[in-house]
């Protein structure tokens, strides 16, 4: 090994272990967590199927990106094995009704392999969050029990999420187009408690539990166009039928996912500077009540060497569950840089995100780190 | 190596991103799940059926203390009268390593006896000592010692409160002494028999004595005598004769040999009218007392509330047919109980889980025990019999007894309020 080789070796032991330390800095008591509040009484908090280099640039690189698992086409150029792993940790700030809280959330929201397999055919394979159901609200009120007015606590928690399982697969037809398609199995589990504590003791407290198992089943397909020299496009649809959710072996709700269709615009004027734009639509009103449609939209550019770039996005559109006649909006800004180690054979990538969801009252500002690593033995 | 350790950095990561701490003030209706806890209250007016009562289960010899009580009243009045008996060495007793001797008599005794329960309010207690036939057992009554109980006391009266009040708690003139013990709140009395009121018959008694009680005091003359460990022990110092001359011998300590109580009035019979002049077409559910007295409660538990709901409370709510009976300060505790198997009066009672009430004498007030954790056990068990066993949690340590409307009073019959939560909607958006 030379010199130069340890040298590099010890920055990505450096660089990973500040990564890590971004991770899991997070002060022990002050800080509560969980996901969106929104997600509350929806189904959840949708996942982002991007890598953390696709989020640093607000998602916009998303559609082009191999190793996000939002589109399948890129895979067909991705050359060689890859396997990809993110973290991140929010620290949100919830208004709602004049208090403000402070929550905090970690997640690992990404896994995933991919590689070749034949010479015009790469298949991929990982998961990805399809759902966050990681929740905990407690309640304080009173009612009147056996003619006295009791006052209790009640403390309702979710834990757990919905996972989507992707095969992918694709193919390069052509110099100029690319194509994909994937199957995705969605499972997961959420440990669901409800407790109510009495102020009265007499009373005992309240504490039931169960496990609620999910499922579903879905597919995509999406293509990859070169129009010219530096500049793509790239359009995706995706249907999933719906997430039965099940107690005990018994089917307690079964609830239709959207169907989602998405394009973006890529744009590659010299090799050190990268632009990218895409929108995406969901159908997430036949979720039920409280669920609505939504458009996103994001745009970002990428400078600098690949080997250690810049990244810059920005993003908003809708968010599915809220209360009231409108979808809350959400809009954020990213930044984000990466570090490519051991002769390009690993990368850490690092982001930045802050965000804003508003509706219904309620104003989330969060903070997120980001942490990506990739490895291509 | 750099791979090895960005492995290892990859493996933090994993471990780190798994830790979570959830909780967050809930802003309702908006912000909250959509499922919430159900809460119902019921009145189960009609479930409990086939109650019965059953007397016995522990009468006052087997007793662990020996209930004294003297509580006039203007329709019975109520008189407890320990009773006890000390079995003797015989007609000799060794002088020497090698002889005995006759026993001419005693020079004098001591009986200690331990006053384990007592009311604060007790002024000028008094006790009296008569000397019963030593003849007494576990069938004597109190009819049948009345008539010793007439003679005169064997000693003069010890004056419980003048006793305390001596420098010391001793007597001087008598020899009588007592001890407070104020960790376990017990007294013990040390009173001094002369040969007159301790006499020893090696004869024809082989020595054995016994000795009655009657107790008084200003008011609320009620208090319990130990037995076994704290029963009453006598210390006889006896005269012996040892070649035509007479020696004094102090021989070991007797504990009591029998030990016991009587009193007066009886409790009624299970099946008689307690309304004096009413009409009370049934027999009542009784607890407590002296042989104390169990009722069996059978409960039709719902199968709503057993298969799929969590019971937070249950309050089993009876109603007294008549004023609990006792000495006014002895209030008294009763428990409700299940049972391993219904077998009626002998149905083996689970130690396990029990609650209670506390029952004051002359109370007409209406009873409730919270049965709570019983309930949560039938519901959890759903092979547990659902029968309820209500007695006196000291059995036969109190005169005090209540009686209760049974289910076949419509108007007063037991009921069971039951609170509870219906399964929480989990899994529903």
């Amino acid at each position: 090994m030379t010199q130069a080789d340890r040298r590099t070796g010890g920055r990505a032991a450096g660089t990973a272990v500040l990564a890590a330390m971004l991770l899991i800095a997070m002060p022990p008591d002050r800080l509560t967590a969980q996901d969106s509040q929104f997600g509350i009484r929806g189904l959840g908090t949708p996942g982002r199927w991007e890598s953390v280099r696709s989020r640093s640039t607000g998602g916009a690189f998303g559609p082009f990106d191999p190793l996000s698992p939002l589109m399948e086409a890129p895979l067909a150029d991705i050359g060689q094995l890859t396997a990809t792993a993110a973290g991140g940790t929010s620290h949100r700030d919830v208004l709602v009704g004049g208090t403000t809280m402070a929550l905090r959330t970690t997640r690992f929201p990404l896994m995933g392999v991919a590689g070749p397999v034949a010479p015009r055919l790469a298949v991929a394979a990982g998961f990805t969050t399809y759902l966050d159901k990681s929740w905990d609200v407690t309640l304080r009120d009173s009612f009147l029990l056996r003619g006295v007015l009791q006052r209790y606590t009640d403390e309702i928690t979710s834990d757990g999420s919905v996972a989507d399982v992707r095969l992918a697969a694709a193919s390069r037809l052509s110099r100029r187009i690319a194509i994909g398609a994937a199957v995705h199995v969605l499972a997961g589990s959420t440990r669901m408690t409800a407790e109510r504590r009495f102020d009265d003791s007499t009373f005992h407290p309240v504490q039931q539990s169960a496990d609620v198992r999910y499922d579903g089943f879905g597919v995509s397909g999406s293509v990859l166009i070169g129009l010219a020299p530096g500049l793509s496009i790239a359009g995706w649809a995706r249907s999933d039928n719906r997430l039965r959710a099940k107690v005990a072996d018994t089917t307690s709700a079964v609830t239709d996912l959207p169907l989602m269709a998405g394009g973006g615009l890529l744009i590659v004027p010299s090799p050190s500077a990268r632009f990218a734009a895409a929108a995406a639509w969901r159908s997430w009103s036949k979720a039920g009540a409280g669920a609505f449609d939504t458009w996103t939209w994001s745009a970002g550019a990428e400078f600098g060497s690949r080997r250690m770039p810049i990244r810059l996005g920005a993003r908003g559109g809708q968010v599915p569950f809220g209360p009231g006649p409108k979808a809350p909006t959400e809009v954020a800004g990213s930044l984000g840089t990466g570090r490519a180690f051991a002769q390009g054979r690993a990368f850490v990538d690092l982001g930045l995100e802050r965000l804003e969801r508003r509706g219904g009252g309620l104003t989330e500002r969060v903070w997120t780190v980001l942490v990506g690593l990739t490895v291509r033995p | 190596m750099t791979r090895r350790r960005l492995a290892l950095v990859g493996a933090v990561l994993l471990v780190a991103a798994c830790v979570e701490r959830l909780t967050a003030p809930g802003h309702c209706p908006d912000y909250c799940p959509s499922g919430q806890i159900t809460i119902v209250d019921t009145l189960l007016t009609t479930s409990i059926n086939r109650d019965s009562s059953h007397r016995g289960y522990v009468v006052s010899y087997q007793s662990p203390v020996m209930l004294a009580a003297f509580l006039p009243d203007t329709t019975a009045t109520l008189d407890g009268r320990p009773i006890f008996r000390f079995n003797g060495f015989g007609p000799r007793l060794p002088v020497s390593s090698v002889d005995t001797g006759q026993i001419r008599g005693a020079d004098s005794a001591r009986l200690q006896l331990y006053i384990v329960r007592r009311d604060t309010a007790t002024h000028n207690l008094r006790l009296q000592f008569y000397r019963l036939p030593t003849t007494i057992d576990t069938t004597t009554t109190f009819d049948s010692v009345a008539a010793a109980f007439n003679n005169a006391p064997v000693r003069p009266t010890v004056y419980v409160d003048t006793l305390l009040a001596q420098p010391g708690g001793k007597d001087p003139v008598t020899g009588d002494s007592v001890v407070v013990d104020t960790v376990n709140h017990r007294w013990l009395l040390s009173l001094k028999f002369d040969a007159a009121a301790a006499r020893y018959d090696g004869t024809s008694d082989s020595g054995a004595v016994a000795y009655g009680i009657r107790i008084a005091a200003d008011s609320h003359a009620s208090i319990a005598l130990g037995k076994g460990t704290f029963g009453p022990v006598l210390q006889w110092y006896l005269l012996v004769d040892s070649l035509t001359m007479t020696v004094a011998r102090t021989p070991g300590a007797l504990g009591a040999r029998f030990a016991s109580f009587v009193f007066n009035p009886p409790p009624a019979p299970l099946d008689s009218n307690p309304v004096t002049g009413g009409t009370f077409p049934y027999s009542t559910l009784a607890v407590g007392g002296v042989p104390s007295a169990r009722s069996l409660l059978r409960v039709a538990f719902p199968k709503f509330i057993r298969d799929s709901s969590q019971v937070i409370r249950g309050t089993l709510i009876l109603v007294p047919a008549v004023p609990a009976r006792g000495a006014p300060a002895d209030s008294f505790v009763i428990e409700a109980r299940t049972v391993f198997a219904d077998f009626g009066g002998k149905s083996p009672i689970d130690p396990r889980l029990g609650d209670t009430t506390v029952i004051h004498p002359d109370s007409t007030g209406t009873v409730k025990i919270e049965v709570t954790n019983l309930l949560q056990l039938w519901a959890a068990d759903s092979t547990h019999p659902t029968v309820l066993v209500l007695r006196a949690q000291a059995e036969a340590q109190f005169l005090g007894e209540i009686r209760f409307y049974p289910s076949v009073a419509a108007a007063f019959r037991p009921t069971l309020q039951v609170t509870f939560v219906r399964p929480f909607p989990f899994g529903v958006p």
